[in-house]
């Protein structure tokens, strides 16, 4: 062998001894390298684990301790899993033979239910189905049922879940309530009715004897003396007043019994109308003080609402010269309205009374008692409120509000 | 560049030439690895690039037909390291389409840091493939040899054309037509 080619020779092993360690450090690192990754996956693997713990932990929490039944079932229909509420409800303890959903279905709510079954299939969830089930003692329950599908990792609908609550007690006063409102729409209808003959019938045998006591006067007008006149007026007056007070029983009894829908109501046009009807007298000044608002209400009643306040400032102002001052204050959601006369003023232990019927506090022919309670009855209707401030002798301030 | 391409060349060089050759070459060479290579580890292509010239200046044969050669035995490097991946495909045309879009990808699992060309398929029928090659190491022979050996591991042959779109040899176009 030549001097060269050993030289080659140990150049070559060299280079390979050179190589195999290069080689073995280089897999030494690798090796390291994938046992601290096997590590921190150890780690990671521990965490999952605990995690999944947890949250298995808390879904049996949820399982167990929901007060609704929690139903499971596959997508024929076989219950899997039924919570201790879902056995009380229905009866059935599945451990001991196979329920499928088919068995609970009512007979009439058959369509529903498959129809549901479809949507949940489909969409992947239904809500608010409402029907009826068989239990095993075959009592019939109403129930409200939220489902949705469970799939798998490759999101396939593997089964499906749902929260089952009993809502038949809810359904049984929701038909006896139903029952009521028939029966009181009823008794309304009959009562008005009512209130409409009694007053009717009422009005005819008042007007003849008010043309009788009038004959009776007439006829013998010169055979009576000063006192005996005066009672027949008071007898004429009194009779007066008890028309009112029939008139104004029809009117209280009717209200709140129309079909007429709430408009917008322009209550410029309102109190600008009332002068047509209510007889303002000279010494008596009417103020609007701002605008009036547009609202929503029953036109015929608002105006009957305005028409009895300022008829009531009207009436009852005692002053030389009398004053009436409407203003209007706006709130987010309503109206504050006042009505402000210099009459004689209201004594606060009235405040409350006055809104109750057939409470006067005059004696005033044309003072029936029932125009605030119709005031009242009106603002019920609109959800209004009224109150009042008053110092005897000075001035009264009706308030009352109207939604917006 | 991975170590598994310099002791494949290097005991392709010992095989064809001797082991003087070998010697010659990397004595030549200014390697900062000294020439000391292993197949796990990666170094630089400059490297690579001075072996072939001092191995064409001493032979004679140019770098095209060196790494043409080259190829056809690395592909045999392939085949017995991948023979899943092979596997995978039943026809030249398939495979070689799908460079960029699988078998890159594989690679890329097994060697996060590998420098791989790019090759962009234009055209394709059953019977012919219109790629575009490129990178900067301007190795297109080595690709022409993986090519061919290629069809031949599908017992077919192919006319591969190549058709070189910037002269520094970095964008190649291969025109290849099944025989």
């Amino acid at each position: 062998m030549s001097r060269n080619e050993i030289d080659i020779l140990k150049r070559a092993l060299q280079r390979e001894k050179a190589a195999r360690k290069a080689a073995e450090r280089i897999l030494e690192d690798k090796s390291r390298e994938l046992y601290l990754t096997s590590e921190e996956l150890k780690t990671t693997n521990l965490k999952l684990e605990e995690l999944l713990d947890e949250k298995s932990t808390q879904l049996q929490g949820v399982f167990e301790n929901i007060i609704d039944a929690y139903v499971v079932m596959d997508l024929k229909g076989n219950i899997l899993k039924f919570n201790d509420p879902a056995i009380a409800l229905f009866g059935y303890d599945i451990d001991k033979a196979p329920v499928n959903v088919l068995r609970l279905i009512y007979k009439k709510d058959y369509k529903y239910a498959m129809q549901s079954f479809k949507n949940l299939k489909k969409n992947g969830f239904f809500t608010n189905y409402s029907a009826r089930i068989y239990t095993k003692s075959k009592a019939v329950k109403w129930v409200h049922i939220n489902a949705s599908l469970i799939f798998n990792k490759q999101k396939k609908p593997i089964a499906a879940q749902g929260i089952v609550r009993d809502i038949t007690e809810l359904k049984n006063l929701e038909l006896q309530k139903e029952l009521l409102l028939k029966k009181l729409e009823k008794s309304n209808d009959e009562l008005q009715e009512y209130a409409h003959i009694v007053s009717h019938d009422l009005k005819s045998p008042l007007r003849s004897i008010d043309a009788l006591v009038s004959w009776i006067k007439e006829d013998n007008k010169a055979h009576l003396n000063a006192a005996s006149l005066q009672n027949f007026d008071l007898i004429s007056n009194t009779l007066e007043k008890m028309e009112h007070l029939i008139s104004g029983i029809l009117n209280y009894s009717s209200i709140g019994f129309d079909s007429v829908k709430k408009e917008a109501v322009d209550l410029n046009t309102i109190v600008q109308n009332l002068n047509t009807i209510l007889i303002v007298p000279e010494h008596i000044t009417i103020n609007l003080k701002t605008k009036l608002p547009i609202v929503k209400g029953f036109k015929t009643k608002l105006e009957q609402l305005f028409q009895n306040l300022i008829g009531n400032a009207i009436k009852f102002i005692d002053k030389e010269k009398g004053f009436i001052e409407i203003d209007v204050k706006e709130t987010p959601s309503y109206y504050e309205f006042s009505i402000k006369d210099n009459g004689i003023g209201i004594d606060k232990k009235y405040h409350e009374k006055i809104f109750k019927i057939f409470n006067s506090l005059t004696k005033r022919k044309d003072s029936t008692g029932i125009g605030l309670s119709i005031v009242k009855k009106i603002l019920d209707i609109h959800h209004g409120e009224i109150w009042l401030e008053s110092v005897v002798g000075e001035f009264t301030t009706f308030y009352f509000t109207l939604k917006k | 560049m991975k170590g598994i391409v310099f002791t494949e060349f290097l005991d392709l060089v010992e095989t064809k030439f001797g082991l003087e050759m070998v010697d010659k070459i990397i004595e030549q060479s200014q390697l900062d690895s000294n020439g000391v290579y292993t197949s796990v580890g990666t170094y630089q292509f400059s490297e690579m690039l001075q072996l072939l010239q001092h191995l064409s200046a001493n032979t004679g044969i140019d770098i095209d037909n060196l790494l043409l050669v080259y190829a056809e035995h690395f592909f045999g490097v392939l085949e017995a390291s991948y023979p899943e991946l092979l596997a995978t495909y039943k026809d030249p045309i398939e495979m070689l389409a799908s460079i960029e879009n699988h078998i890159h990808v594989e690679v890329r699992k097994i060697y996060p840091d590998a420098e791989l060309p790019v090759f962009i398929v234009e055209e394709k029928t059953a019977q012919s493939l219109v790629m575009v090659y490129k990178s900067s190491r301007a190795m297109h022979h080595f690709g022409l040899g993986l090519m061919n050996k290629t069809f031949e591991h599908f017992n077919s042959t192919a006319t591969i054309v190549l058709e070189k779109i910037k002269a520094d040899g970095t964008e190649v176009k291969f025109i290849i037509n099944k025989n």
